[in-house]
């Protein structure tokens, strides 16, 4: 092997007269050891569990590892007191239960409930109580079961102000969650409104006798108390938990339904960086990670080891205004700008069959999208129209437009690190130039981003927005979430918004939204508070020995009890 | 002696505390908060401002510099804002690797350096010791980052033997004791040597230049006469003498390997102090921030006062001065 004759050249090179050639030696041998077991080790694959049977049956079949990467590791195990980061739910719902499991079937209708916790659920007439009838077999893993006792006590902590839980707002309409026996329990509301179920449902129950031993004042400084006082409901649990390395998830023998998980363990292991968990995915060191760049997809297609599976994320990108700045304030000059950047263009150039031009703050695939909106087409003859009839005319002959002595000139910013955006910023510059308007980019840390967004010293932003199930557009586009309360930092103020914002929320549920959205989203296709870029899939990869498995735009693990591995060939 | 010692240690304590406080105030002036948590949802204002209670973010910045700096002075380093827990504990969980790795690196510099350093003495103009200058300038004016990219492409993807990444195999639980320190092992040698072989230039330079000097004083001379082994006389006389300068080199130089290893330990996924502190930095976690830098102010603040520890044993002209 090379690195031997190296080792030998180096030997010679200093045994010529020192006795150090026999602490020469260590090294060499070492060498020789670690090269040895590097050829041995791969011949073992990701999964290669010692003691799995292999059992040749189609269809589901029990046992195994799967190995997938994340960038991001487990916070803890208290879904309380953790940032609410992507990996901790995806994680954390596998081990504890929700009352009801929310289906990502949102595309025709509003999303609907399976029974989880709750086996079934009803409203009272005024739509101000809900009754919930709990499972009389789910334990704990330590054998105690799960009761009305645990859903009160969870809700205690979630509203607790020394527990601080940052979901703690979807509790806010709720006064009191009574446990009228083990089994049945009743969340009172002070209001009827559109998504009391999303809010009753939102975060899952906690085990009570577990964890009430230590108090709520002193859960933020004990993250690690709650790891060694761990018991689940859900599918897994944690098995070890090596920090920065990887996490290993085992099965809940005690788990309710009977036969699942089929997989023994998931190991959820630390990549630095998707590229990286890329390619561990094509020499099989991985099974599963739950992105791909748009740019690795051909590789996965050409790899026989793989599966490339796209699902419409739940996000669109696009530029916020600062409708506080005297270019932006004109809702005119604001349709000008969206139809002189060429969006189309932009999906095809930099997403292909991955994208699709955004036209609304609800997005396509989602059930009350109003279908009749069209996203405005690329005509730069009509923003020049519309900017002459504002009085932007080139007077001075530099090919930038002016009015009283002012450029048409702004900053466009965007997150460093987003190559996408980054791009697009260039590809805007471009088209603007084209109509007279100078668009500087701007690349800025994710944390200046923020600042500048949320204190409103910015002109124009690349965001991404991730709209939830529960359609409530409060937060971005209401006047009152403008500055530190919420994230309308375009700052965009429309009375009849506004109202038809704070209407679609008190409907008696989510469906009674949809004529209330539709109209919002009529608004802002005139307004564009924001010109809206593009709606995108994600792509995730995974080893074809992996069966069953289903990623959600919400949670890549959403059916993790039902993935099942192949038995490997002899 | 004592005086000196103790004047040295006063001036060191009082450094820490100036680089600490100086840390404290300007960490203050980033973009961002904590409490606008890094990917997390947004928070209302009421939320917010009970998290800064919880945390002590809502009082004036002198009382949290006082409460902080003397909770420090009683060993409380506080507690981590984005893991909720004790800095400590945080530290604890992460410290063993990467002294692991620190010292791996410094076995493997010391090692190639004082191999290379003497055959480059003893072969003064020779073409081994030109090569050894172009090498080791060459490795020395590279980034960490970019020999450990360059590393894990040679070593575990163009020729794969050596893991890329991480500390243990996926499947290292169910290792015997063995065949897992030899998977530890495994995943330690291209950091190591990356990080090693990185940092030994300017040593390799000292052990040649110490040596080369030391070789033409007269008592090496008395020693050839004597009919000392060659051997005896470079490894015992020379190096004897020619390693003072090296030590304090290497000494003043240990925090570098601390430093060195953040760039290391994120190429290579090693779970260390190095990667703690990047992840607290993007979460604003202002105690575990402090609290990592607190650690490896205090090394090179050690690592200094040692030198001149040795020095000063070494030299009476200092020590009296």
């Amino acid at each position: 092997m090379a690195g031997l004759s190296w080792g030998e050249n180096l030997g010679k090179l200093v045994a010529f007269r020192s006795r150090s050639s026999t602490v020469l030696v260590i090294p060499l041998v070492l060498a020789g050891v670690l090269l040895a077991t590097g050829c041995r080790h791969e011949e073992g694959t990701a999964g290669s569990t010692p003691g799995t049977a292999a059992a040749s049956t189609s269809g589901p079949r029990r046992g195994g590892t799967v190995v997938t990467g994340w960038t991001a590791e487990l916070g803890g195990v208290n879904k309380l007191i953790m940032p609410a980061a992507q990996v901790n739910s995806e994680v954390l719902y596998r081990m504890f239960l929700h009352l009801l499991e929310e289906q990502p079937d949102y595309q025709e209708h509003p999303p609907t409930f399976k029974p989880l916790l709750a086996k079934s659920y009803e409203l009272s007439p005024d739509h101000k109580v809900i009754t919930f009838h709990l499972r009389d077999d789910v334990v704990w893993s330590d054998g105690v079961p799960v009761t009305a006792d645990d859903v009160r006590w969870t809700w205690q902590a979630e509203v607790n102000p020394d527990v601080a839980w940052e979901g703690t707002d979807s509790k806010r309409w709720i006064t009191d969650v009574e446990v009228v026996d083990p089994h049945t329990v009743r969340f009172h509301f002070d209001r009827a409104y559109a998504k009391q179920l999303l809010d009753a449902n939102e975060s899952p129950i906690l085990p009570k006798h577990a964890w009430e031993k230590l108090p709520f004042s002193q859960w933020r400084q004990n993250a690690d108390w709650f790891r060694q006082h761990l018991v689940v409901d859900g599918p897994f649990t944690i098995a070890s938990w090596e920090p920065q390395q990887q996490i290993v998830l085992a099965r809940n023998d005690r788990y309710f339904e009977k036969g699942l998980p089929y997989l023994d363990r998931v190991v959820m292991r630390q990549i630095p960086d998707q590229a990286a968990g890329f390619t561990q995915l094509l020499s099989g060191d991985l099974d599963f990670i739950n992105q791909i760049a748009p740019s690795d997809a051909p590789r996965a297609k050409a790899s026989p080891r793989l599966e490339l599976l796209s699902y419409w994320a739940n996000l669109y990108v696009a530029i916020a205004w600062n409708n506080d700045h005297p270019l932006f304030k004109d809702p005119e000059v604001r349709r000008a700008l969206t139809l002189a950047i060429d969006r189309q263009t932009i999906v095809d150039t930099l997403l292909g069959d991955l994208g699709r031009v955004a036209d609304s703050p609800v997005l396509t695939t989602v059930w009350a999208h109003d279908d009749s909106i069209h996203p405005w087409p690329y005509d730069p003859a009509e923003a020049r129209r519309i900017l002459a009839a504002k009085g932007w005319q080139d007077t001075n002959g530099d090919g930038i437009l002016d009015k009283g002595g002012k450029p048409f000139a702004f900053e466009l910013i965007s997150n460093a690190g987003n190559q996408l955006r980054a791009d697009a910023t260039v590809m805007i510059q471009d088209q603007l130039k084209k109509v007279g308007i100078r668009a500087t980019p701007r690349l800025v840390e994710f944390n200046t981003l923020v600042d500048q967004t949320t204190e409103g010293s910015f002109d124009g932003a690349i965001m991404g927005y991730t709209p939830d199930t529960s359609l409530d557009l409060t937060g971005n586009y209401h006047s009152q979430a403008i500055g530190r309360d919420g994230s309308n930092v375009m700052r965009y103020r429309n009375p009849e918004v506004d109202r038809l914002i704070v209407e679609a929320a008190a409907q008696p549920d989510l469906l009674g939204m949809k004529s209330y959205l539709a109209q919002i989203q009529q608004i802002m296709h005139r307004e564009q508070p924001v010109t809206f870029l593009w709606e995108s899939k994600r792509l995730t990869a995974i080893n074809k020995r992996v069966k069953n498995a289903k990623p959600t735009p919400n949670y890549a693990l959403f059916n993790l009890k039902e993935w099942w591995i192949e038995p490997a060939r002899p | 002696m004592t005086t000196f010692l103790l004047r040295r240690l006063g001036a060191s304590l009082l450094l820490l505390l100036l680089i600490l406080s100086f840390l404290f105030f300007f960490l203050r002036l980033l973009p961002g908060d904590p409490t606008q948590v890094f990917e997390g949802r947004r928070l209302t204002a009421e939320q917010r401002r009970n998290l800064e209670r919880l945390y002590g973010l809502d009082r004036p910045l002198p009382e949290q510099y006082l409460v902080w700096i003397s909770s420090m002075a009683r060993g409380n380093w506080g507690t981590s804002l984005s893991q909720q827990r004790p800095v400590s504990a945080a530290i604890r969980d992460v410290l063993p690797a990467t002294v692991l790795l620190a010292s791996a690196a410094l076995g493997v510099e010391l090692f190639a350096a004082l191999l290379l350093g003497v055959l480059a003495a003893r072969r003064r103009g020779s073409a081994s010791d030109h090569a050894i200058r172009v090498v080791t300038l060459l490795l020395y004016s590279q980034p960490l980052f970019w020999l450990g990219l360059m590393a894990i492409l040679l070593f575990s993807y163009v020729w794969p033997v050596l893991p890329a990444s991480h500390m243990r195999s996926v499947d290292a639980e169910f290792m015997g004791p063995w065949d897992r320190s030899l998977d530890l092992l495994r995943h330690l040698v291209l950091p190591a040597l990356v990080m090693g072989l990185g940092a030994m230039g300017s040593t390799i330079r000292f052990v040649r230049g110490g040596l080369i000097e030391v070789m033409g004083q007269d008592y090496i001379r008395t020693a050839r006469a004597k009919g000392l082994s060659e051997r005896r006389v470079v490894w015992v006389h020379g190096m004897r003498n020619a390693l003072v300068p090296v030590i304090q080199v290497v000494a003043a130089a240990l925090p570098l390997l601390l430093s060195g290893s953040l760039i290391v330990e994120v190429v290579f996924s090693w779970p260390g102090l190095g990667r703690l502190a990047y992840q607290a930095i993007l979460t604003r976690d202002y105690p575990l921030i402090l609290g990592t830098t607190a650690l490896s102010a205090a090394v090179v603040i050690l690592g200094n006062f040692l030198a001149d520890v040795l020095q000063a044993l070494v030299n009476p002209r200092v020590r009296d001065a």
